[in-house]
């Protein structure tokens, strides 16, 4: 090949993936307006390429079965969420748990992205199992923070740092958290844990000359990870060590068009999430199933996550 | 009785060098020798706190028997048991501020608080408390006996501080509605209750070993602080049964569950042998016994073991509604540090809190020696 040719190729790929952004952009709302046809017909969507962005007509047509990943559903109607004014969204997050496989693969996820700790998790996966044999039973039940609109942590704070945002997110502001605890204690769900300064890497033998030894893992773990859109390496006992913690359903993420980390790296699509005030979008849907739970309703907190059983 | 107090002198400073470790390891490495966790979220420095706060508190209700209602035989008492109240409100806010995981905003409680938080509320109270017991301490340093209206002033907003200081820090536990065990009325209710306690239990060691005034007023005050304090006994074993069978006839597996952890759990001997048999049966038949309650030594004795006895209650109230699991499985879900409901303090957590009632026994043992007006009363109750 040639270097003009090279250069030529180079240039197209460029300007291909300039049209691609720039589509991918402008087409959230069509490709959201075009998805029911899409699902419907496939064949359309080949005939149509040109009016969805190539990234989601690449996830689409890529099932063997011709069905749509939800995955890309759920992104565009998170573009079209985000263009409405913040408090108009209602974020909520639908687990199916009949789709669930027990893989923790959420678990991990969340811990990779919000670079947690030993001792604090946000999304651990229980097990339950009922039954005699041979008429048993098991289930895996991810719990993240069920965000309550009624949360019996937030008014327990005695400064303020845990309250509900404008989107309905329950954050923690790490800088105002004084560490007591009240709120851990306070959660039925036992959806927070306090970060006590530790490493995983932390008492780990050297091992000298090897690439990733104890000192690179533990500068890993000393890197800032970014909740809340704030950059905070772990050093000395700078928040968030020394703080309350827990799931915020990715608010970073969620803030520039994308979905929490438990959602993408759910293997069996089992976790679904986006704007419960967007009457057509999937989470809408699932909740106005009649086999949907959420967990503790007695209590009157109101969660935000809701169940398929 | 000098030989009690040089005992108490040796104990206190051993306790004051066991403590150092903790004290170094708390405020200069962290939390990460702790037991307690994710969660068992609160342990022994908040079960430690609240049986501190409930000694200051009752000891200010002691208080007011001399300044405030004027109790001829409680004169002398007073500045003794307002002494007591301002040693172990220390404690306890030491014991609590060890607990928290960034100590250092703890302005921000004043500047930036939530008024709704029984947590706020409680640091204001206690704010206010300390103020109230400091600056009565000092009216009756100048004043002497005599109960100016100053002082009797203090003693009514003390009195009422010194109630919803004791209520309060039950409520802060009774309103988590997720805690079945901890989600009744009767708590914050019991809790004055349980203060009141452990100030005449303090007061009767106090008086029994430390007592200076004439052997026929002494042996009186012995023994009306042990009928009060076998009075005090029999209602709080009333009120735990109370709310045990509550809790157990009521079937709420949560709440069932903490119950059983409590009385069959792996720390039964804490709530039979240490709360129940020392802390409560030996204490009534000791004190019941006319010449054995009028006894200094074992008089003196009884207070203490009654004491050990509500530090044992306190901790039975807060660790087993903690060990049980919010949601089935959680326990297995994740494992690491710091995230389990088997609770037993650390040596780390021992050793802080050891040293906090050294630190809380020496410092009463210095005030009565060396402050002028303590000495005082000695003297003056003798003539």
């Amino acid at each position: 090949m040639s270097e003009k040719e090279n250069v030529k190729q180079e240039s197209d790929f460029t300007r291909r993936n300039f049209l691609k952004g720039l589509m991918g952009a402008a087409s959230a709302a069509t490709a959201l307006a075009a998805y029911e046809t899409l699902v419907n017909n496939p064949e359309v969507l080949l005939a149509q390429e040109d009016v969805v962005s190539p990234g989601i007509v690449t996830a689409l047509t890529s099932a063997d079965d011709g069905q749509v990943d939800i995955l890309e559903r759920m992104r565009a109607e998170l573009s079209q969420a985000l263009q409405k004014p913040v408090a108009d969204r209602r974020w909520v997050m639908v687990i199916d748990l009949r789709k669930c496989v027990g893989c923790h693969a959420c678990t991990i996820g969340c811990v990779a992205e919000n670079k947690l700790p030993p001792g604090v998790v946000y999304r651990p996966v229980l097990e339950e199992e009922w039954g005699t044999y041979p008429n048993v039973g098991r289930r895996f039940i991810p719990r993240p923070c069920m965000q309550c609109d009624n949360p019996p942590c937030t008014p327990v704070c005695p400064v303020n740092a845990t309250f509900k945002n404008e989107e309905g997110i329950v954050e923690v502001d790490y800088d105002q958290c004084i560490g007591c605890r009240a709120c851990l204690t306070a959660c039925p769900y036992g959806a927070r844990t306090s970060d006590f300064g530790l490493t995983y890497t932390e008492g780990l033998p050297v091992a000298d000359g090897l690439i990733a030894g104890r000192t690179n893992a533990e500068g890993y773990e000393r890197v800032a990870n970014f909740e809340y859109s704030e950059a905070r390496p772990r050093e000395g006992h700078e928040s968030p060590i020394g703080n309350a913690r827990k799931c915020h359903f990715c608010l970073h993420r969620v803030r520039v068009g994308e979905l929490p980390a438990c959602v993408t790296t759910c293997i069996g699509r089992a976790t679904m999430f986006g704007d419960a005030n967007d009457p057509d979008s999937l989470v809408s849907e699932m909740i106005a199933q009649p086999n949907v739970m959420r967990l503790k309703e007695e209590l009157g907190t109101s969660p935000r996550v809701y169940y398929l059983v | 009785m000098m030989t009690v107090k040089r005992v108490l002198y040796v104990l206190g400073i051993v306790a004051l060098i066991l403590g150092l470790y903790g004290f170094y390891s708390r405020l200069f490495i962290g939390e990460r020798d702790v037991n307690y966790g994710s969660y068992v979220t609160w342990g022994l420095w908040v079960a430690m706190y609240l049986f501190f706060a409930g000694i200051a508190s009752g000891s200010f209700v002691i208080a007011t028997l001399e300044y405030l209602f004027e109790v001829p035989l409680f004169k002398g008492t007073g500045k003794l048991a307002l002494w007591a109240a301002m040693v172990t409100l220390p404690a306890a806010l030491i014991s609590i501020g060890m607990d928290l995981g960034h100590l250092e905003r703890i302005w921000k409680v004043y500047l930036q608080p939530n008024p709704t938080s029984l947590l706020a509320q409680m640091v204001w109270g206690y704010t206010i408390f300390g103020g109230v017991i400091l600056l009565s301490l000092w009216l009756v340093a100048r004043h002497g006996h005599r109960s100016t209206f100053a002082v009797k002033a203090l003693m009514m907003v003390g009195f009422v501080m010194a109630i919803f200081v004791s209520g309060g820090v039950g409520a802060l536990l009774g309103v988590n509605a997720s805690r079945a065990v901890w989600h009744v009325g009767l708590l914050p209710a019991q809790f004055p209750i349980f203060s009141l306690a452990t100030g005449v239990a303090l007061m009767l060691t106090i008086v029994s070993f430390f007592g200076t005034m004439e052997d026929a007023i002494r042996v009186r005050l012995q023994r009306v602080l042990s009928i009060g304090m076998v009075v005090l006994l029999l209602v709080k074993t009333y009120l735990l049964w109370s709310d045990f069978s509550m809790s157990l006839y009521s079937g709420v597996p949560q709440n069932v569950d903490a119950i059983n952890a409590v009385m069959y759990g792996d720390y039964w001997w804490s709530f039979w042998i240490l709360q129940i048999v020392l802390g409560t049966i030996l204490p009534i038949i000791v004190l019941i016994m006319p010449n054995w309650s009028k006894n200094r030594l074992l008089a003196g004795l009884t207070g203490i073991v009654i004491l050990i006895g509500f530090g044992a209650a306190r901790a039975n109230i807060v660790f087993p509604a903690l060990s049980i699991p919010e949601l089935e499985g959680m326990a297995e879900a994740f494992s690491g540090p710091h995230l389990n409901f088997d609770y037993f303090p650390s040596l780390m957590e021992w050793s802080l809190t050891i040293g906090v009632v050294g630190l809380a026994t020496l410092a009463y043992l210095i005030g009565i020696d060396r402050l002028p007006f303590l000495k005082q009363t000695s003297s003056e109750v003798t003539q």
